[in-house]
């Protein structure tokens, strides 16, 4: 989204504090690389390259294929990453079902050409992704493992994102938002994924979001927050806790509710987020390696 | 409203000043003298330019037409989606339509899906409407246009011209000519298919979007129609192609897009498509305007504190 206030990012001063440093697109500190990369949506020929990767012909209108972000941790090998194809692969996993649109209740009723097809894949691009994650060995091979339990292991805990913590107006080392895919529904919504951070002298914080509005039928909030608290000093492990937090809810129920009924209420999601009701949500510590 | 009014305006537009609502008012009742003339396949002679969505992007606008040459110089033919998305709508259109009143002849405006009243209240010319006038007056005259905006056009009777695509409702152009189009954009049949349609690989016939709504149409379903309406190739726009021009079905139809870095952050290029007179053929792909000739801001995003 574009701002009017431009941001010449953090000064020297705030960075020596921190014990950070600048480096390109993005920030080392306290043991953690911190990275993001934006680029272009996918031409013709990578697009091809998505395509047979995910046995699909279908893909988001625009694919930031490029596009990442990436959190390392060097001493423990722990290595969080964002990227459209990763999304892309828990998309097809999930497979849901399509939503149909208001328009098809009358489209039932039209006559049809003998040899149609209906096409049948998720349109929606609903993901269930919460990141990749993997551990970098010191001989500097990777094992990956697509979300859940592979390399890195998240388990479930009582704890909770200190989110009062989090309004603490520290200053802030480096910031980026990255959108991973997007899809206009082809005028009948919106379907976006992207990933914001914001490093702090204290901790990191990310926001993967998931957001669908089908005009007139449905929305769907999917949010994962990650936050790292660095703690005292490069000697103690990092606390790393995900929350993962759906919801979802039909144009129907909201006007039953009261709210409006029409899509342009609900152009940002961060306005309308309290209003759609929560249909799952975990808390995961990360273990660390040792 | 003289010729040299009709150039005041003209020069202010270019410089993305809109017109008072007064203006626009008589515009509009202008450019409907002349839109309700036209047919629903419009004849257009060569040498035309044909360009895609555009979207509000009124500086990339600029640029196709430094690329292009200038109206009346050049003869051009817009496939629609003027509005929406970007930041200048307004002025977007209003500038494509006051050269349509002031050159008839040597520009061919034609509706996109986004040319709807329900369309630009979610999509953003509604909203821009009324943030710069105040009052939705200026979006009622401009959608009251889009009602009159043809739905295709014909060049030389060589090459088909649509927003979107074919209709399984439509096998003749002279199907198309009888459609009543003076009416918002309906949610089915032929007019909204012509409006909505996407060609598809996946299928050879015609395909049904999972949406439940919204046509489909494979190579075969191209290959017929150009046969029986003797025609070499469709051009239409409506899709975003990262190389701003797409050719498919054994160079049947093409995608030409024309809104350059769209949404001002997928960073595609843009393309008109230049025919001469003996209908030959030539892409013109084209960057977005720099950012600093767009009033649009560069710098890298301000943090803000999420949780």
């Amino acid at each position: 989204m574009a701002s009017a206030a431009a941001w010449e990012g953090p000064t020297a001063a705030e960075l020596k504090a921190a014990g950070a440093e600048a480096i390109p697109g993005g920030v080392r500190v306290k043991g953690w690389v911190i990275q993001s990369h934006k680029g272009p949506i996918l031409n013709a020929a990578s697009l091809q390259r998505f395509e047979d990767g995910l046995q699909t012909t279908h893909l988001p209108e625009m694919v930031f294929g490029e596009s990442f972000l990436s959190l390392e941790h060097t001493q423990t090998g722990i290595k969080l990453h964002f990227n459209a194809l990763d999304a892309l692969k828990a998309w097809k996993e999930e497979a849901l079902p399509p939503v149909e649109v208001p328009a098809a209740a009358k489209w039932k009723f039209r006559s049809k050409p003998s040899d149609q097809v209906i096409l049948d894949y998720d349109y929606t691009f609903t993901t269930p992704y919460c990141g990749s994650d993997a551990v970098v060995l010191n001989s500097g091979t990777t094992q990956t493992s697509l979300d859940g339990c592979g390399t890195l292991c998240w388990e479930d805990t009582n704890d909770r994102i200190d989110l009062v913590a989090l309004s603490a107006k520290e200053p802030i080392l480096f910031y980026d938002e990255v959108i991973l895919y997007e899809d206009e529904l082809a005028d009948n919504g919106i379907s976006f994924l992207t990933v914001r951070v914001r490093v702090m002298p204290t901790g990191w914080f990310l926001l993967l979001r998931f957001w669908l509005r089908v005009d007139g039928v449905l929305m769907r909030l999917r949010d994962t927050r990650l936050h790292c608290s660095f703690g005292n000093g490069d000697g103690t492990k990092p606390v790393v806790l995900r929350e993962c937090c759906w919801r979802e809810a039909t144009f129907a129920s909201l006007s039953a509710k009261g709210y409006p009924s029409d899509s342009a209420a609900y152009a940002d999601p961060n306005l309308i987020a309290q209003k759609l009701p929560i249909v799952m949500q975990k808390t995961q510590k990360l273990k660390i390696p040792n | 409203m003289g010729a040299s009014d009709l150039d005041r305006q003209i020069e202010q537009l270019k410089r993305c000043e809109p017109l008072t609502e007064a203006e626009v008012k008589a515009l509009c009742l202008k450019a409907m003298e002349i839109l309700v003339e036209e047919s629903n396949v419009q004849r257009v002679d060569a040498p035309v330019t044909i360009c895609g969505d555009i979207h509000g992007q009124f500086y990339d606008m600029k640029e196709l037409f430094k690329v292009g040459g200038d109206c009346p110089k050049t003869n051009y033919l817009f496939l629609g989606d003027f509005v929406d998305r970007g930041f200048y709508s307004v002025e977007t259109f209003l500038l494509l339509l006051a050269l349509k009143v002031r050159y008839p002849d040597r520009i061919t405006l034609i509706r996109g899906n986004h040319e709807s009243r329900q369309i630009t209240q979610v999509y953003g010319f509604y909203d821009e409407c009324l943030r710069k006038y105040g009052s939705v007056n200026v979006w009622r005259y401009c959608t009251d246009i889009f009602d009159y905006l043809s739905l295709s056009a014909l060049i030389e009777n060589k090459i088909f011209s649509v927003h979107g695509g074919l209709s399984p409702a439509i096998t003749t152009l002279d199907q198309i000519r009888v459609i009543d189009r003076k009416q918002e954009v309906p949610h089915d049949g032929a007019m909204c298919d012509l409006l909505w349609s996407d060609p598809e690989d996946a299928v050879d016939g015609w395909g049904l979007s999972p949406r439940g709504a919204g046509f489909l149409f494979g190579g075969n379903v191209v290959s017929s129609f150009n046969h029986s309406n003797n025609i070499d190739y469709i051009c239409r726009a409506h899709q975003l192609v990262m190389e701003g021009y797409k050719w498919m079905f054994n160079n049947k139809i093409v995608t030409v897009w024309s809104a350059p870095n769209y949404c001002y952050r997928c960073g595609n290029v843009a393309a008109i498509l230049e025919l001469d007179e003996n209908l030959n053929k030539k892409f013109c792909v084209f960057d977005a305007a720099p950012h600093e000739s767009r009033g649009v801001p560069s710098k890298r995003p301000a943090p803000d504190y999420f949780l």
